[in-house]
């Protein structure tokens, strides 16, 4: 059982930083999620945290133990590897029992030669032979115990690197985007596994990815980086409720969150010359803001007299249960979208189908109640952050 | 109205169907089978002469034309030819100078190997550019200070001196199989390993030294060659008899006024068998694919 503190971990690669200034603490039994795009630093958060990476500057904690020089294994961490990262030449059931074999060595047995034998005497042990066995059932991998990595499926693959994982019953298990490399049907099936397993040992779970859906569905915590910089640490709802700054209303969400920007005067916000109420809980001052609306806080009219703003029908996304409307708001209104919003249109989320067309004129309705307000300069939230969790704080940002 | 014959139903699984490589494709199998028979016939011809050379009279080989048989009586005489030297003796010597170098060679291969695959420092380009200093300059022209060394080691006269100096040959190129064959495996089965428990050296034994199996393979029959055919060191170092390996020893047969050809070429047969039995030995291991499916693929 261990609690993860990191504080002030920095990361240096010559002269680039990828991880600036981070410091966080971690429950035991959460599943914290590392969540960010390609070179936001998460893996190699992931990596000094195991060990295989030493930090340019701060400190790891376990269990209030600074484990800086501490070597993987004595961190009694598991790590599972985006490329499984099995041993080519060993059946599954070695592989599985690898870990086991090893913890039995004695100093000596480390001498070349005495390994092999090593390996195979106590990898053939009878409580370890037990524990491979239950393990495999527990994975559904007893019909492949004999056969080697190369004669297994990437989702087979990496159901072993996780009985690898977690027939050592370590403190912590590391993740580094186990499913990335799975087609959409096993990674669903395979997230719903991992979850079970985190439940079943409610042991820490560390879990690196870039795929937000992974994100919001299995974590506890999610931590966002970008370029190496918490951008927030909060529960998944908190994350997508109330996104800290408007790199995580965009990042999370799909499509991301609308992002337009208003004009306050005495402490009414106005978009696109609709006036909205004063917003609840969040002090805005005069002058310019960004407003923000996920898509299923919007709705679509096609009576152009209705109170909205005035748009045109651009893009119908039919997607089954709901429909994705892209709608180009009326240029006379003077409405900029915020920068890279997807193809310049505001994006509505519509249960069932639409009747409208493309080219058909529309009235876009805000639920004004469920809208956030950036800083137009800072891009920070201007609604306070509630506490995240008892336990996990974060303690810097950026 | 037509009916669409429907295609013809596959009886094998995919996997085992006969597929055709791209070049087989114009070749019928007896014209492939006797294509392979010229090359078994052109490469082994050389080992059936030496036999029939060895079985022929001297009279055949230095007077009339040589038959095409050979004289398999005279298979009872060949004891005595080879028996007027102790060519069991050279044979072990052989065996053990081309051993030891494997040996040696090979356990210095993959350490330096591994540290050149897998180790960042200073000055890593000159290692591994010095390691073929010795490949750059004639053995010839290095025989003399080595020999100047061996002597104020006492190292001359003796077959450890013998391998140390063939190790200096043939290690350099068995370090550069060696690191190709690391650098091609994935880095992450390494961590994987170190999150398992092993130290470097177990990483090392445990791990790698079975997945890069064939490299060694390939390496240790390169060295055993080198080993087994070396000459010119074995000649300039080792004055006594008893001790020559067998590629001395079979140079010994050549005499300044006269060589008995046939006596030679016995001799040569014995002298190839060990090295023909450890390549068959090892030719086994030297597949390739082993590391499919280790990562992702």
């Amino acid at each position: 059982m261990a609690k993860l503190s990191l504080r002030n971990i920095s990361k240096r690669f010559g002269d680039t930083r990828v991880i600036h200034d981070f410091s966080a603490d971690v429950d035991n039994g959460e599943f914290l999620v590392l969540l960010g795009a390609s070179g936001s630093g998460k893996s190699t958060l992931l990596r000094i945290i195991a060990g295989l990476t030493d930090a340019s500057a701060g400190d790891v904690i376990f269990d209030n133990l600074r484990v800086n020089r501490q070597s993987p294994r004595e961190r009694d961490v598991a790590f599972v590897f985006q490329s499984y990262a099995l041993y080519p030449h060993l059946t599954v059931r070695e592989n599985i029992a690898f870990p086991l074999a090893l913890d039995r060595f004695k100093a000596w047995h480390h001498i070349p030669g005495i390994s092999t034998f090593a390996r195979r005497i106590f990898g053939s042990s009878k409580d370890v032979v037990k524990q491979v066995a239950d393990v495999s059932s527990m994975l559904e991998l007893d019909e492949y115990a004999n056969r080697k990595p190369g004669g297994l499926s990437g989702g087979q693959r990496q159901r072993v690197a996780l009985a690898r994982a977690l027939i050592r019953n370590p403190s912590m298990f590391l993740l580094d985007e186990p499913l990335s490399n799975l087609d959409a049907k096993l990674r669903a099936e395979l997230r719903g596994e991992i979850v079970r397993l985190h439940r079943l040992t409610g042991k820490t779970f560390i879990y690196v990815t870039h795929d937000q859906v992974e994100a919001m569905t299995m974590a506890t915590q999610i931590v966002i980086l970008h370029n190496g910089i918490v951008q927030q640490h909060a529960t998944p709802q908190e994350i997508y409720e109330r996104p800290a700054n408007t790199y995580v209303a965009r990042f999370i969400g799909s499509p991301p969150m609308n992002l337009m920007n208003a004009t306050v005067t005495e402490g009414l916000p106005t978009v696109g010359g609709l006036r909205l109420p004063a917003p609840e809980g969040v002090r805005i001052g005069n002058g310019a803001v960004t407003l923000g609306l996920r898509p299923e806080h919007l709705s679509l009219s096609g009576d152009t007299s209705e109170d909205g703003l005035p748009a045109t029908v651009r893009r119908i996304e039919d997607l089954g249960a709901d429909t994705l409307i892209g709608v180009q708001p009326g240029q006379d209104l003077g409405l900029k979208l915020w920068e890279l919003n997807q193809d310049e249109l505001i994006w509505i989320r519509q249960a069932g189908q639409t009747r409208l067309m493309v080219g058909d004129p529309c009235t876009v309705k805000l639920q004004d109640r469920l809208a956030s307000y950036f800083d137009s300069e800072t891009g920070l939230n201007l609604a306070p952050a509630k506490e995240i969790s008892a336990a996990g704080m974060l303690s810097s940002l950026g | 109205m037509t009916t669409q014959e429907a295609p013809p139903i596959a009886r094998t699984a995919p996997h085992k169907r006969r597929l055709k490589a791209p070049g087989n494709r114009n070749f019928s199998k007896p014209v492939r089978f006797i294509m392979l028979a010229a090359l078994v016939l052109f490469s082994g011809f050389p080992l059936y002469w030496m036999l029939n050379t060895a079985l022929s009279q001297d009279s055949e080989l230095y007077g009339q034309a040589q038959g095409w048989w050979p004289h398999w009586e005279r298979l009872a005489d060949f004891g005595d030819v080879i028996g007027s030297v102790p060519i069991f003796k050279w044979l072990t010597n052989s065996m053990v100078i081309a051993g030891g170098t494997t040996l040696l060679s090979l356990i210095f291969a993959v350490l330096a190997g591994y540290a050149l695959s897998r180790f960042k420092f200073h000055g890593k380009g000159a290692a591994g550019f010095l390691l073929f200093a010795t490949q750059m300059l004639p053995e010839a022209l290095l025989v003399v200070p080595i020999y100047a060394l061996f002597a104020s080691l006492g190292l001359l006269n003796g077959m450890g001196g013998l391998i140390l100096a063939n190790v200096a040959f043939t290690m350099p190129v068995s370090v550069w199989i060696i690191k190709g064959a690391i650098d091609a495996i994935p880095y992450e089965i390494e961590e994987a390993a170190a999150v398992d428990g092993c130290p470097r050296v177990t990483i090392l034994s445990l791990v790698l030294t079975p997945l890069i199996l064939p490299s060694i393979a390939a390496a240790a029959v390169i060295n055993f060659f080198d080993g087994w055919n070396e000459f010119l060191l074995a000649k300039t170092f080792i004055a006594e008899r008893d001790l020559w390996p067998a590629s001395v020893g079979l140079a010994s047969f050549v005499g300044q006024y006269l060589t008995s050809l046939n006596s030679v070429m016995a001799a040569a047969l014995l002298f190839t068998l060990p090295a023909l039995i450890f390549f068959l030995l090892v030719q086994r291991r030297i597949v390739s694919g082993l590391t499919a499916g280790s990562v992702k693929g």
